[in-house]
């Protein structure tokens, strides 16, 4: 349960809002680096932080995002054409560099051209690629802190897959599914027997035997590492722990060989999130196989209706619900794939839920602290201007687990390094 | 729909088949109609929560905590184990209860540990609310000078209370006790 204020606090994350603020302290996902595939390439409409904010690559390879619309009339730079090493907008020929700075203002006499574009810059924020993503920060520019240095965009290529979605409820109900533990031994269940990149695994045995896990939460320096334990041989527990850095980065435990995967929650504006989907191999290039499946939306990827990133199964065909095969227990909640049976019912609770009508328990624990460290370091960056978790590039370094311990050793304990990336080291996983 | 449209977050540009019941996701999900949601003005019935201190330094922060506006949880500090049961001290009142009294009727127990706490008092107390069928949950307060730089948890304490809770929240900063009882209607 939360007072209403701080569910407001938490979920707005526009300019001048608190948890805004915190959100521009990081570099965060703004695109897939497939969305400007070649220079000149068509321009690209994104919303992030509820911001309008239009992306190209121009003819010299260089990212930009900028303020989507032109500072003449207000028309939208998306109808502009893409070319000679700027964006040009289609109604008066205004054009615009990567950074928003206006170099050209045709309809104008030539001599006063210099002195009145310098004085027209849209606002706009770096725009950098780092593995298959293209990463923006849309802070203070004396603040920008270090490029970001997750695992996953920093392995050689080959060895990662990123897609993207677009979830239609507040980011914060979303992040929430990524750290809550307790729903996979029901909604999930399915996946474990089925899925071709979770099944298989030696652990899954103990999830499928031990329905009553245990859970145990550990805060980090950048944010919360969440442990489940299930009883294993003698003596032994089956520990599956879930790292989340913040504000939005949450990593799934590993199965056998399967690439590890886990998320982005980004905002795009506070009814609507992106929702990054990585998978990836500390030690071996991912198998045509694997890639094939991810791209046909298994594990924790999705299908999209085709030319987009809205999911195949969304709100308007009520997420393709199958009964018969929910009877035949084909799938726990009638609908099909791991992130669309996330979405289905996060969607469902309404595009921000009221948070203060909750019944939580205490399996919510990871929940309940990573609320309060959202909230924590919200309050100290407004108060103090104390640079919040997540942004020191060495709270990034962390990788899921999946590891069998003796019962009277802590996971922290037992797992040691294998919660920090090891380059070039294989995961620890069952 | 176009690629843009999705990434322009319009659901009305974006339908590639109008809902056509009233049931239908799409209708059934927007902010309009969560003020349609069933309103409970009296709220559910009270959880009936134990909160039982652990150690010294838990039983100042539960003494502490014991004199706010809670939801009808008791806050109690462990004195001692008796022969199959335990006696605990009422905080507020100051009297003393035994276990098997408190957890009649309760739903949930709550240990707050500190260094000190012992594996026999986490176990006489976890044992019986898994007998009763009671929700387990641990908090686990950072060590060091109470004044100064919050340590650590104690790893013996964390060990003590593994196998009975159901839940172990290992905290960084004590301040974050009353937060947690709140989220959970303590």
């Amino acid at each position: 349960m939360l007072k209403q204020e701080i569910n407001e606090l938490l979920t707005q994350t526009g300019p001048g809002t608190p948890m805004g603020d915190l959100f521009r302290q990081y570099w965060i996902p703004a695109l897939l680096a497939e969305e400007l595939p070649e220079d000149d390439c068509p321009p690209v409409r994104v919303k992030l932080l509820s911001e309008r904010l239009i992306a190209i690559r121009d003819s010299d390879g260089r990212y930009g995002l900028m303020d989507e619309f032109c500072a003449h009339r207000g028309v939208s730079l998306w109808f502009g054409r893409n070319e000679e090493s700027g964006l040009r907008c289609s109604y008066h020929g205004w054009k615009y560099d990567v950074t928003g700075q206006c170099v050209e203002i045709p309809s104008e006499p030539d001599e006063r051209h210099s002195s009145l574009c310098a004085k027209i810059k849209l606002r706009s924020y770096p725009l950098v690629k780092i593995g298959d993503v293209l990463w923006t920060y849309m802070g203070d520019p004396a603040r920008t802190p270090d490029l970001p240095q997750w695992e996953f965009t920093r392995v050689p290529a080959g060895q990662s897959y990123t897609s993207k979605r677009w979830q239609e409820c507040n980011w914060l109900q979303a992040l929430e599914g990524g750290i809550d533990s307790s729903h996979v031994s029901w909604l999930h269940s399915d996946g474990l027997r089925s899925d071709p990149l979770f099944k298989d695994a030696e652990g899954n045995k103990y999830n499928l035997a031990d329905r009553k896990p245990f859970f145990e939460v550990v805060e980090s320096d950048g944010g919360l590492f969440i442990g489940v334990r299930r009883n294993a041989e003698e003596g032994h527990y089956y520990w599956r722990i879930t790292p989340w850095v913040m504000p939005a980065f949450t990593m799934i435990p590993p199965r056998g060989d399967h690439p590890i995967h886990g998320h982005f929650w980004i905002p795009i504006d506070d009814e609507n999130c992106w929702v990054f989907t990585y998978d990836y191999h500390p030690v071996r290039p991912l198998s045509a196989a694997e890639v094939r499946a991810m791209k046909d939306g298994k594990g924790v990827h999705n299908e999209f209706v085709p030319g987009t990133y809205r999911p195949l199964q969304n709100k308007d065909n009520d997420y393709m619900m199958d009964r018969a095969a929910q009877k035949r227990g084909e799938t726990y909640s009638g609908v099909k794939g791991i992130s669309m049976q996330d979405a289905s019912l996060q969607e469902s609770m309404g595009p921000i839920v009221d948070r203060t009508k909750e019944r939580l328990v205490s399996t919510d624990s990871g929940i309940i602290m990573a609320r309060r460290k959202l909230w924590r370091a919200v309050e100290a960056l407004r108060d103090e201007g104390v640079t919040p978790p997540g942004v020191d590039v060495t709270h990034q370094a962390v990788r899921s687990a999946a590891v069998v311990l003796p019962k009277d050793q802590s996971f922290i304990e037992g797992c040691g390094d294998a919660l920090r990336v090891r380059p070039g080291e294989k995961h620890a996983s069952v | 729909m176009s690629a843009q449209a999705a990434q322009d977050g319009h659901p009305q540009l974006a339908v590639p088949g109008r809902p056509t019941l009233l049931s239908g996701c799409a209708r059934a999900a927007t902010a309009a109609e969560a003020r349609y949601r069933i309103s409970y003005p009296g709220g559910f019935a009270q959880r009936s929560s134990r909160v039982i201190a652990l150690g010294a330094q838990a039983a100042r922060a539960v003494r502490e905590l014991g004199g706010q506006a809670w939801d009808g949880g008791h806050f109690l500090v462990f004195e001692s184990a008796v022969p199959d049961d335990a006696l605990l001290r009422r905080v507020g009142g100051g009297d003393t209860a035994l276990l098997s009294e408190e957890l009649d009727g309760a739903d949930a127990v709550v240990l707050v540990a500190s260094a000190g706490a012992s594996a026999e008092a986490a176990s006489v107390i976890g044992d019986a609310a898994a007998a009763r069928g009671i929700m387990s949950a641990g908090l686990v307060l950072p060590g060091g000078d109470p004044a100064g730089v919050p340590a650590a948890a104690p790893a013996g304490v964390v060990a003590a209370l593994r196998p009975n809770a159901m839940v172990l929240v290992v905290l960084r900063d004590a301040a974050d006790v009353p937060e947690v009882l709140s989220a959970l209607r303590v």
